[in-house]
């Protein structure tokens, strides 16, 4: 399987704010690859590195095997708050895109626009959010990128925009061989069409895998109450712990089934996994550790 | 690319075009005004002396006509031009773009940030060369009558500063520099309102600065000759005192960069002492057999085309450097 973005120790630094540090990735092609963490997480930061409008401060990144650099035309970019151009119409947008991409699809694009039901005349500062992002998407996709990044696409949308909006990129990924990376900040978004999941917390990658694997290794084991535990013995890695006066319940890691019969071990779903790497007390980047209950 | 350039210039494009409209009008309104006193005051088809005589009062005319306003407000327009150009095209071009993000829209689709910015300045750049061409042609055809009198009276006119920069192929140069000057300060500030600002600054600063620095390359006259009562022009007197004396120029139709009295070449200005017996009631008798000597550094009517020339060259080297400037920072500093 190859890669369609690898990196190691990608850095980026805005004067002596760090966006972005030592970040080590390998995605694979094919694939549609949620990029999940709080705002300022650096998402923005890794993506817009990833087309090429930013330049690493240090380490290396590679997209389709290539340095990334903007005007690509296997890349496809759709920036935070889809900007489209407000003077200008939904049919001049087409035309733009059929002007700049030689690789350009109208009847993608024709077709896109009519399902989303856009007004070709319309000027693109009069359309709603959605409306927007449907825009900024459709020239994205109409260009035939092999990879297609969208920062926070659904960001502005209200829940029923937001469905549809996801249901027509599966469409499209379905259609096309493309693999598509999209950040959010909301989980939900991510679980219905991700096979691949990268999680940034405070600048630094905190977890990537893909969804499957994701699921299956990784358990909720409730048990009484102990006083410590150390998950490393049993070749686990604990994610996250909470304890209550009777019982403690944990968020380990193991690729291993759980056969101990002393916890009752639950699957979790993507939103649990993913809460508990997103919460406070979770680990960097999977050290091993021991667990001391408190008082 | 071409086409998303001249799509996003075009409103800017046609308001400019519609002010330049209005003033072609005044000028159109004014054309056979201007021809009218020529023929009323005489001064065409004349002969001889009577030239000078009719020249002149075809310029007083002029003066109180509705002409001469025209005539004013096309060198102011000729002046503001380039501020003009450089705010409200050049300074927005990238600024907007940067500042409102659409610059992520542009640079991701199959066009190099390079080639962006190139079809831009190349758009706005030509605009700016077609909008000071036509003035300048227009202002020019327009004034012929008005300049023929000038050259008859031996008047500076052309070559002075207020008259040089609205002429001639020089206003090409300034508004394509003043272009050149908005788009490079929109490219590193960001912000259209600071680059608007810097970019007014500058340009006025560049049309002061090619002023002061223009006779490095117009090659004036030095010329030094001895002082007679004849050439002695003005002497200013203060309680019977010879504060200051001057002679009259070498040619008339010419820029006077200096004209002072000396004593010895490139010496102190004379001020005296005077005899003040033999000064009054007048002064120039007695200067004359002094010995004095009149230096003047000057540009001559003639040089006016060498001048425009290799001003244009100056103005179009410093719009390229400024263009290559944004190239390079556009490909080096992203966004």
């Amino acid at each position: 399987m190859t890669s369609v973005l690898r990196s190691e120790n990608l850095t980026k630094r805005y004067g002596r704010r760090t966006a972005l540090s030592g970040c080590t990735l390998d995605v694979p092609v094919g694939q549609v690859v949620g990029l999940v963490g709080p705002n300022g997480a650096g998402k923005s930061t890794l993506l817009q590195l990833a087309c090429g409008l930013l330049e690493p401060t240090a380490g290396m990144i590679e997209v389709l095997g290539e340095r990334p650099a903007s005007g690509s035309a296997r890349v496809g970019f759709v920036a935070q708050d889809a900007p489209v151009y407000a003077g200008l119409t939904v049919a001049e947008h087409l035309r733009l895109g059929a002007r700049l991409n030689p690789s350009w699809d109208s009847a993608i694009a024709e077709q896109r626009i009519a399902q989303a039901g856009l007004d070709p005349s319309q000027k693109a500062g009069k359309l709603s959010g959605g409306q927007r992002a449907n825009l900024a998407l459709t020239v994205a996709v109409a260009k035939r990128p092999e990879l297609l990044l969208l920062d926070e696409p659904v960001a502005a949308l209200d829940p029923l925009a937001r469905r549809l909006f996801l249901q027509a990129l599966m469409e499209l990924v379905a259609e096309q061989e493309m693999t598509v990376i999209m950040s959010s900040h909301l989980v939900s978004d991510l679980q219905r069409i991700c096979d691949h999941l990268i999680v940034l917390v405070g600048s630094q990658v905190r977890l990537a895998g893909d969804v499957d694997d994701l699921l299956a290794s990784h358990h909720r084991l409730i048990g009484p109450r102990r006083e410590s535990v150390d998950v490393a013995s049993y070749g686990w890695t604990l994610i996250e712990d909470r304890h209550t006066a009777a019982q403690s319940t944990l968020v380990v890691r193991s690729t291993a089934p759980i056969d101990d019969p002393s916890w009752q071990a639950d699957q979790l779903d993507l939103e649990d996994i993913l809460l508990a790497y997103l919460s406070e007390s979770a680990p960097a980047a999977a050290p091993e550790r021991v667990l001391e209950a408190q008082r | 690319m071409t086409w998303l350039a001249w799509r996003q210039f075009r409103t800017q494009a046609i308001v400019g075009a519609a002010c330049l409209a209005v003033l072609f009008g005044a000028l159109l309104f004014t054309w056979w005004q201007v021809r009218g006193l020529a023929v009323s005051t005489g001064y065409t088809g004349c002969t001889g002396n009577d030239c000078q005589n009719a020249a002149d009062s075809f310029l007083d005319e002029i003066e109180q006509s509705l002409a001469g306003r025209v005539q004013l407000a096309g060198v102011g327009a000729s002046f503001g031009l380039p501020a003009l150009v450089g705010v409200f095209w050049g300074a927005p071009m990238v600024a907007r773009e940067l500042e409102t993000g659409t610059y992520r829209i542009a640079w991701s689709q199959t066009v190099s940030r390079r080639r962006w910015l190139l079809v831009k300045l190349s758009v706005g750049g030509l605009a700016a060369v077609l909008v000071a061409g036509a003035l300048s042609l227009a202002l020019t055809s327009w004034a012929q009558p008005i300049d023929d009198a000038h050259a008859t009276l031996a008047h500076a006119n052309l070559i002075t500063p207020l008259v040089f920069s609205t002429r001639g192929v020089v206003p090409i140069g300034y508004a394509t520099l003043a272009f050149a000057i908005g788009v490079t300060a929109g490219l590193m500030l960001r912000k259209t309102l600071a680059a608007t600002a810097v970019t007014l600054a500058l340009v006025v600063a560049t049309q002061i600065g090619a002023v002061e620095l223009r006779p490095l390359i117009a090659d004036p006259v030095h010329r030094v000759t001895a002082l007679t009562a004849e050439r002695a022009n003005m002497v200013a007197r203060m309680n019977d005192v010879v504060t200051r004396v001057e002679g009259w120029p070498s040619e008339t139709d010419s820029w006077e960069l200096s004209n002072t009295i000396v004593t010895t070449p490139g010496g102190p200005e004379y001020r005296g002492p005077t005899d003040q017996e033999k000064c009054t009631p007048d002064c120039r008798e007695w200067l004359g057999a002094q010995g004095l000597l009149q230096e003047e550094r000057y540009v001559p009517a003639r040089r006016f085309w060498l001048v425009q020339w290799r001003e244009l060259g100056v103005l179009l080297t410093l719009t390229a450097a400024l263009s290559l400037i944004s190239l390079w920072w556009i490909r080096r500093r992203p966004a």
